[in-house]
């Protein structure tokens, strides 16, 4: 073996340059795809984690029809031994409970549908980091009675700024209409110009007064150690509380869900890609190697090198060509994507429309040890794929080739 | 005793449509430690009767045995693994691994062989010793002569310490004095070492100093000859 791995890598370098333009060509096509990969897997885990972080949490508990319907009177049953459980169980670091219904914010120009979230700044910031949105005026925590801060977007539909004044109109625990005048104290600006468009904060305390005599609490936001505790938590805390219904953010946001699972698909797709364009090239170099060798070849199968000693010999001259440029080339898209994963590939001119759709312009790109794996194993597998048919061709020779006159 | 013995050999190729006879009923015998000349004109089948009993090439009709095997009716692995431990090739255009030195050229096939590694290389550095390449040991083929590669060659088809060497027009790419030389090297182990050489040959100067000349016209043998002891003709 070690003879046939010496006589294949030799063979490889017959012709350096023919073998070096491969090379070069799986170097970049690699490093251009990891990278490329990175990114994609940066992008989408910073959707993710800005989701999670400043709105979704790890895991919610909501009355169970409160999602479908949204009426501020399906507030969640058993709440505070529920906040009890939540206090007592280590695999929660913080969580906040939020009053919320859906309603209208009335000004002077128009009238919006909006959700109207009530929460207590205190054990929100702990949970959340949405306070980090805040783009102009103050938090929530302004002396200001009634005070509420609204998305950039929806205050300029509205052509308001902080100070003025707007007005809540939605129902009341008994189904009552009620309207108040709230204050702006804020803008905040997040990734989604939609959720900008449809969200008015207020504090939880003033918004209670309105709805009902007693507290009311629609949603509580979990956050975890680790995210991987999401779904034993929320079985947990469904069999413990029947009349509630937990879920973790995968459960409650399917198309994040989606986006993960996209990511991983993306990374064979494009290290498909990229190697199928790249297995043309090895067929071609291996095609071209195996014709300039038939005599010898022949020689071999005369002298008694079985069938299967060449074909696994061509085999492993493309393989180790391939795993050389991988090699190179992962390792050059590690120490990109190092780079980057610190200082952030700022792609400053797409801003705008990033935003536009919720995503971030500084990407941070990452890759797992997993996704490493899973490039390495598509690279080799069609590597392989390429190299059958040199190496088919190439235990078809006849014998008789090596007595053939040059 | 009898090594290779071929009945009522016959090759036809393109029968089907322009048929060529290459082979015509050739039955011979070859014994152990002959030192035979197959010789004729191009196109009289020497080269093919080459192939037949080296195993490369299957018969229209008729039987090749060796060591009483019938190889003709072996499958194309059996023939290939036979080949590698009972046939030594010697080609007319060396055919040596151009990325390997003269040693590892030697090595190779006793390492598909699989002997012991240690074995592996003293035996190649005795044969280069033999062939008188001792000093160009970690040469690769393209820093050779044509006489020293073939004599890598000699060196490697006795390698696998085979039955006997079939060697294709062996000096036909060589000069007068590295044709000598290799038919030097050769005739000694013949004689020292009790070697079967049988080789196709056009070349009077391997012709003469074979012990039986066989030869073929037309595909069918026409003359079988014994020559001269070496002993006598040197004398």
């Amino acid at each position: 073996m070690k003879t046939l791995i010496a006589l294949s890598w030799r063979n490889i370098w017959r012709h350096p340059a023919r073998s070096s333009v491969l090379l070069a060509a799986i170097i970049v096509g690699l490093w251009a795809g990891v990278v490329a990969v990175g990114m994609v897997n940066g992008l989408m885990q910073q959707r993710i984690d800005y989701l999670i972080e400043s709105e979704i949490t790890h895991a919610q508990v909501h009355h169970p029809e409160f999602l479908a319907e949204g009426y501020s009177w399906l507030d969640i049953p058993d709440h505070d031994e529920i906040v009890s459980w939540l206090e007592n169980d280590e695999r929660v670091v913080s969580f906040s409970s939020r009053t919320i219904t859906d309603g209208m914010v009335q000004s002077p120009v128009k009238t919006s549908g909006v959700r109207i979230r009530g929460i207590d700044m205190a054990s929100e910031t702990r949970t959340t980091n949405f306070h980090e949105n805040l783009v102009e005026g103050e938090y929530l925590d302004s002396e200001i009675r009634n005070a509420a801060i609204i998305g950039e977007r929806l205050a300029s539909e509205h052509n308001m700024e902080v100070g003025n004044r707007v007005v809540l109109t939605f129902e009341d625990i008994n189904n009552e209409l009620i309207s108040a005048s709230f204050n702006i104290v804020g803008l905040f600006r997040s990734a989604s110009v939609d959720y900008d468009e449809r969200n008015v904060f207020v504090r939880a305390d003033d918004f209670i007064d309105l709805l009902s005599d007693q507290p009311v609490y629609h949603e509580i936001g979990i956050m975890l150690s680790d995210e991987e505790f999401a779904a034993p938590l929320v079985d947990e805390l469904n069999s413990a509380f029947p009349g509630i219904k937990a879920q973790t953010w995968r459960q409650l946001s399917p198309e994040l869900s989606m986006l993960v699972e996209l990511g991983g698909v993306m990374v064979i797709l494009i290290t498909m890609i990229i190697m199928l364009a790249l297995a043309f090239g090895i067929l071609n170099t291996m095609l071209m190697a195996l014709f300039e060798r038939m005599r010898e070849i022949g020689m071999l199968l005369s002298i008694g090198m079985s069938r299967r000693r060449v074909f696994g010999m061509i085999m492993l001259e493309a393989f180790m060509l391939t795993i050389a440029g991988a090699v190179v080339g992962m390792s050059l898209a590690t120490l990109s994507i190092n780079y980057f994963s610190d200082a952030g590939l700022n792609l400053e001119m797409f801003a705008e429309g990033a935003a536009q759709l919720g995503w971030d312009h500084i990407i941070y790109p990452t890759l797992s040890i997993a996704e490493y794996a899973v490039i390495l194993a598509v690279v080799v597998m069609i590597t392989l794929l390429a190299s059958v048919y040199p190496a088919i061709k190439g235990i078809r020779i006849n014998p008789l080739e090596a007595a053939r006159d040059a | 005793m009898t090594i290779v013995r071929t009945e009522s050999l016959s090759k036809v190729y393109n029968p089907d449509t322009v048929p060529v006879h290459a082979l015509r009923d050739v039955s011979i015998e070859i014994d152990e430690s002959e030192f035979t000349a197959l010789r004729g004109p191009s196109g009289s089948g020497k080269t093919t009767l080459l192939n037949m009993i080296g195993g490369l090439d299957k018969p229209t009709s008729g039987k090749v045995f060796i060591d009483g095997q019938e190889i003709s009716r072996m499958k194309d692995g059996e023939r290939i693994d036979f080949r590698l431990h009972n046939i030594g090739f010697v080609f007319q255009h060396y055919n040596l691994i151009p990325v390997f030195t003269a040693r590892e050229n030697v090595s190779f096939i006793m390492m598909l062989q699989n002997r012991d590694k240690r074995e592996i290389e003293q035996r190649a550095n005795e044969l280069l010793d033999q062939v008188g390449l001792g000093d160009r040991k970690d040469a690769r083929p393209a820093q050779l002569s044509g006489g020293q590669q073939q004599r890598v060659a000699v060196a490697r088809a006795l390698a696998s310490q085979p039955r006997f060497i079939l060697a294709d027009e062996p000096t036909a790419n060589l000069d007068t004095e590295a044709a000598m030389n290799l038919l030097d090297i050769m005739e000694t182990m013949n004689r020292e070492q009790n070697i079967t050489f049988v080789f196709s040959t056009h070349d009077q100067r391997v012709i003469d100093r074979a012990r039986r000349v066989i030869t073929m016209v037309d595909g069918a043998i026409s003359r079988d000859e014994a020559q001269q002891e070496y002993g006598l003709r040197e004398g």
